[in-house]
Order: C-alpha cells, then structure tokens, then sequence
C-alpha cells in the first residue's frame, strides 16, 4: 500500500550517478544489470522451478541493482542458488494475483511490515523459519510472524535553518507551531507516520501513540491545512519543496534529508527527535518455486553486517542487523537512523496497527486533505 | 455498385484502427466495469458510493468548476491566438504558428514543472515582483487550484485554437465585405457577423478543451500541492493506494459515461472538420 519509499530508494541511486559519486564503470554494470534483468522476467515459472533459482521482486530500476550486488551475487556464491532480480513491484495486489494462480513465480518480496502480516494472516505468505533466520540478528520488535526487517528508514523534520535564527525545533510540537518556527509546511501524501506526528504535536506522549486516536489526529492536522504548502508524495518532491523554500520545514525520509543537507550546503538541516521508523521486510510467498528453505537462507545471508553496509551506503537505509551499526565509518553514523544514538530520539511505526487500520485511516486522510 | 463497395473499403482500412481500439480500450474497459459492480461484493454499492461521499463528491464538483474555468480562459485566448493565426499579416501568421506549435510538441510533464519553475515562491514572477518592490511576500501562485488551471489553460489553448481557426478561415469574405458596404463599423462586424459565424467552431473547442480537462492528471499532481484535486488523481488513489479498486473503477465508469454523453452532444452541434482544424 505505502511503497512509495522503496521506489524512492531508486531515484537516490540514479541521482548519485549524476553527482558522479558512482563511476561511469559501476553505471555501466548498473546499466547491463538492468537490461539483464529483463529477460529474467521473461523466462517460464517452470523453468525457474526446476533451476532452483530464487526469484526476489523489489520496486524496481537500480534497486535491483543495490539488492544484487549486496545480497544476490554474495549468496549464489556461497550457496550455487542464483537470485534473480525483478522489478515489477510486490503491490498486495500483485502477491495476491500470484498466489491465487495457483503456480507463483516470485520468491521473495519486498514488502512493508504491515502488507507482510496483512498478506499472512490470508494464508499467501510463509512463515518465517526463525531457525534458519536469526531473531537476534534483528532489532528487538522487528521481526513478524510472515515478515523479516531487512532495512530501516525514518520520517523526520527537515529544516530551512536560514529561516529561525537559532532556533532548532525538538519534535513535533516545533513542528505544528507555525508562530515559533514561522513558514509554510510540508507533510506526506500518503499519510503514514502523520498521523503520529500530529498526536504528538497535540500532547499525546510517544509510548501512548497506539492504537491511533484517529478522530484527533485528523481533527488536528485539519486545523493545521492552512500552513501546509504542499502534501509531497515521493523523495524528489519532498526535496524540491525545502530547496525552493516553499516550505520552511517538512516532515520527509531520512534518505533524503541526508541529500537535502549536502545539496544545500548545510542550510537545510535535519532532528531525529520524535521521529519516526519505518522498517521494510522481505516475505516469502508460500509455496514458492525456489523452495522455502532457501528462500529463508537467502533472508539469513541478507542479515550479515558486511551486506547491510553496503546497503547504507548505496541508498542510506539504515540496516537491520544492529551488529552492522558499528562497521558504519564515524563520519557517517550520524545519518543512519537506526543509529543507537539516534534511535533512542525516534517511535517506531506500529506495524500491527497499520496492518490493520492503514487502508481506512488513509481514507479519512484524503478527506482531511482534499476537502 | 460504388456505393457497395466503398463500404467494405472504408471498413478495411479502418480495421486495423478499430481492432487496436477494441482490444486496447474496449476489453479493458469491460473489465473495469465489472470491477464496478462486483468488488468488494456484487452489486451496485460503489456507484452508491459515487453519489454519497462527500469526498468523490466534492472532488467531482471542484473538477467540473476547475473546467469550467479552464474552459473560459482557453476559449478567450484561443480565440484571440486564431484571429492573429487566421487574419494577420504574414509575420504575425508565422509568429502565431510559433506560440501555438511549440508548446503543443512539448510534454505535459515538462510543461507543468515549467509553470512550477515559475510560479512557485522562489520562482520567476515572485522573484521578479519581490525584486519590483510590487509585493514584500511571495504570492501563492502554485501548488494550488489558481496554478492548476494555470497550468492546464496553457496546456490546452492550441486544442481550442484548431477548431476555432478552422471556422475562421471557412469565413467567405464577401460575407464581410457586404457588411462593410452596408456601412456597418468595424466592431460591428466583428460582433454582428465575424463572431457568430465561428460559433460552430467555438462550440467544437469548448467541448474538446472540457472533455480533455476532465481526465487531466499529472498537472493538478503536479500544480496542485499534493492534494486530490481532481477526478483522475482520485481513481488513481482508489486503485494504488487504497485497495478500493470497485470505487476506483464506478468512478471512471462515472467520467467516461460523462463524456460520453458531451461528445454526444458535440456530434450534435457540430460538424467533425470543425474539430480537426
């Protein structure tokens, strides 16, 4: 339902190879990994099934790319199963039309928390063998019935520091305060973690969020629609919002206040406080053709500290295995926001919750916005 | 016998057009309709939902107004771009051709982040006007209705100036050489005769720019800061990101029997070479 940050995660990469912070030469295995990754989509469940191939569907362009080179090559190289990249896009939708086919082609997706329990709890997704894959390489808390966390982002405050002087806002009270910290605002489209933001705002204390008082929460970001200049429904946007100084502060991804703040010289800076995490997960989809054992040994392999590093550095996700923190060079720790630093400052999304209410509250959100 | 054979003719060569719309417009569409009537549950509850929320409904009627509005400004300026394109010397002609080819080759996309580029606080006008010393805070230009139809009045004007020329130039002087024999003033002419004789075409431009601004989408995503504007955006939310794919679907089945029923009415009022210009 909320997949728009892992597209997002897409045009991070294919910036970085217009900053000429990746080489021509890695554009150009990006480039043959890509066009390699058409025929891929293209070949026969069957086929697939008997090679034994494992099939992992993200959101596409240089995302396969990223997965591949942390995750895929590693493990065919150490288990002979290749991991075939597919970019269509795991939607609910999708899964469910895979599933219902009788015959799946995909393996493993990347999916939001809540897509993974809500698709779980209808039978399509297979349970995660914690035996193979290890709890305690995980955070605490982020590891579901039918979805393991593999990467982490955070909805945080951004802001245009030129505009208050020395004032630096400390949470989402700041945030909603538009005589302290003057200027217009900028809030997600698609809702997730606003609504949290906006409970908080209104004094509700961060381990007394769940479940979402719903009512006030919209009755709080209705009062606020005034100074929101613009609801931002993907990364660029997001950015081009505080660059243009639309907005004086907005509440935006962690990957791309980061980009934000060296693309502005350090005018627009970033606080962790109250913000709030997100993780993604891979799923297994149930019955799938590459076998779940090693589906799940391929989730097992995706834990290890080296791989997750190099997935922060690609696309600035901060990763899941909390033993990958410490090989995170000191100069850059300060950016990953599931830093123990950091994340002591921020309230995880409740993955539970938006399983369960997502779809509704969304709902009533547009109405909020649009009216 | 030339009347029985021109028809297969005309069919076969229209086959592979009408193929091409039947199975990349018509099947799926069928489908979008019975997506309609049967998710979640079968029956006719989404339409009822069409005619009930308060969302749909007030997205509904700020589309309608937004083309509205869109109409009009495109209609003035459209009319003004075809006098100049149709009756002016040669070197304005050419200068005509210009503004109305240009933009119409460039893509809507481009087209909308152009208007952004300009409109928005740091953008040109309000740079330009803060620099002027005309308004000390930047005006809210963008990222809202008045830049939507902005946006979306640039962007159809050489639709509404096709059909409008096109009535233009079937004018028989002579028409308006009697009105000047007779001793009518110039705005006389213009008003009495010129004007009404290109109603046709007006109507033909009113129609095409309404139906068309109906379905627009990426500019009110674009100017519109984000909030659901208008109808198109909302069936996009309805199928990707609430799985509300039965409302999404009554909401198109809603819009395209709309325009159905305006195009309807535009064969009636007027003739096709109207519409191609």
């Amino acid at each position: 339902m909320d997949h728009a940050f892992q597209k997002d995660c897409l045009e991070i990469l294919a910036d970085k190879v217009e900053r000429g912070e990746i080489s021509r030469r890695r554009f150009t295995q990006m480039a043959a990994m890509l066009l390699a990754g058409a025929p891929a989509l293209l070949r026969s469940n069957r086929a697939l099934a008997q090679s034994k191939d494992l099939v992992l569907v993200n959101w596409g362009g240089d995302a396969m790319t990223a997965y591949d080179k942390a995750y895929g090559q590693p493990f065919a190289k150490e288990s002979g199963i290749a991991v075939k990249m597919d970019g269509s896009g795991p939607t609910e939708g999708a899964i469910t039309a895979q599933f219902k086919s009788g015959k799946p082609s995909w393996d493993l997706m990347d999916v939001d928390p809540f897509s993974g329990i809500t698709l779980g709890k209808q039978g399509m997704l297979e349970p995660i063998d914690y035996t193979i894959v290890d709890k305690n390489k995980m955070r605490p808390g982020f590891g579901w019935d039918h979805a393991a966390s593999t990467y982490f982002f955070s909805y945080i405050i951004a802001y245009d520091s030129s505009k208050f002087g020395d004032q630096v806002p400390t949470g989402m009270a700041d945030f909603f305060d538009v005589k302290k910290f003057p200027g217009k605002r900028s809030l997600y489209k698609w809702g997730s973690a606003m609504w949290e933001a906006a409970l908080m705002a209104d004094g509700v204390a961060p381990e007394k969020l769940y479940p979402l008082d719903l009512k006030r929460a919209h009755d709080k970001l209705a009062a606020f629609k005034e100074n929101v200049v613009a609801y931002w429904g993907g990364g660029a946007e997001s950015q081009s919002v505080l660059m243009d100084g639309e907005a004086s502060m907005a509440l935006i991804w962690s990957t791309r206040a980061q980009l934000l703040e060296q693309d502005s010289g350090g005018n627009i800076k970033f606080v962790w406080d109250q913000g709030l995490i997100s993780p993604g997960a891979l799923a297994v989809m149930k019955n799938n053709p590459g076998g779940k054992d090693n589906a799940m040994k391929f989730i097992a392999s995706a834990q290890t500290p080296e791989r997750q590093l190099q997935m922060f550095e690609l696309l600035g996700q901060g990763p899941a295995n909390p033993a990958t923190d410490a090989l995170i060079p000191a100069d850059k720790k300060r950016v990953n926001c599931v830093d123990p630093a950091n994340m002591t400052k921020q309230i995880p999304l409740n993955m539970e919750w938006y399983a369960e209410h997502y779809a509704s509250a969304f709902d009533e959100y547009t109405k909020v916005i649009s009216a | 016998m030339t009347g029985k054979s021109v028809l297969p003719r005309t069919i076969l060569l229209l086959a592979p057009l009408l193929l091409f719309l039947g199975l990349a417009y018509v099947v799926p569409f069928l489908g979008v309709i019975r997506w309609s009537v049967t998710l979640p549950e079968p029956g006719l509850g989404q339409y009822h939902a069409v005619l009930t929320d308060p969302l749909v409904q007030s997205v509904f009627i700020r589309t309608l107004r937004i083309c509205l509005f869109v109409t009009v400004a495109a209609l003035v300026m459209a009319y003004a771009i075809a006098y100049v394109w149709v009756r002016g010397t040669p070197a304005q002609r050419m200068l005509a051709e210009f503004c109305i080819l240009v933009p119409f080759w460039i893509s809507v996309l481009t087209r909308a982040f152009g208007w952004l580029a300009l409109l928005s606080n740091r953008g040109l006008i309000n740079t330009w006007l803060q620099a002027a010393g005309v308004i000390s805070e930047p005006l809210a230009l963008a990222r809202n209705e008045f830049g939507v139809i902005i946006g979306m009045t640039h962007f159809l004007i050489p639709f509404a100036v096709f059909p409008i020329a096109s009535a233009m130039r079937s004018i028989d002087e002579r028409v308006l050489l009697a009105a000047r024999g007779m001793g009518a003033s110039r705005s006389r002419i213009f008003w009495s005769v010129f004007v009404p004789l290109t109603y046709g075409g007006l109507i033909g431009a009113a129609l095409i720019v309404f139906v068309f601004a109906l379905g627009f989408f990426v500019t009110p995503a674009i100017l519109g800061g984000g909030r659901s504007v208008m109808v198109a955006e909302l069936v996009y939310l309805r199928i990707f990101q609430s799985p509300d794919w039965g409302l999404g679907a009554a909401i198109s089945v809603v819009l395209v029997v709309f325009i159905g029923v305006l195009l309807a009415l535009m064969r009636r009022f007027i003739k096709p070479a109207h519409l191609v210009g």
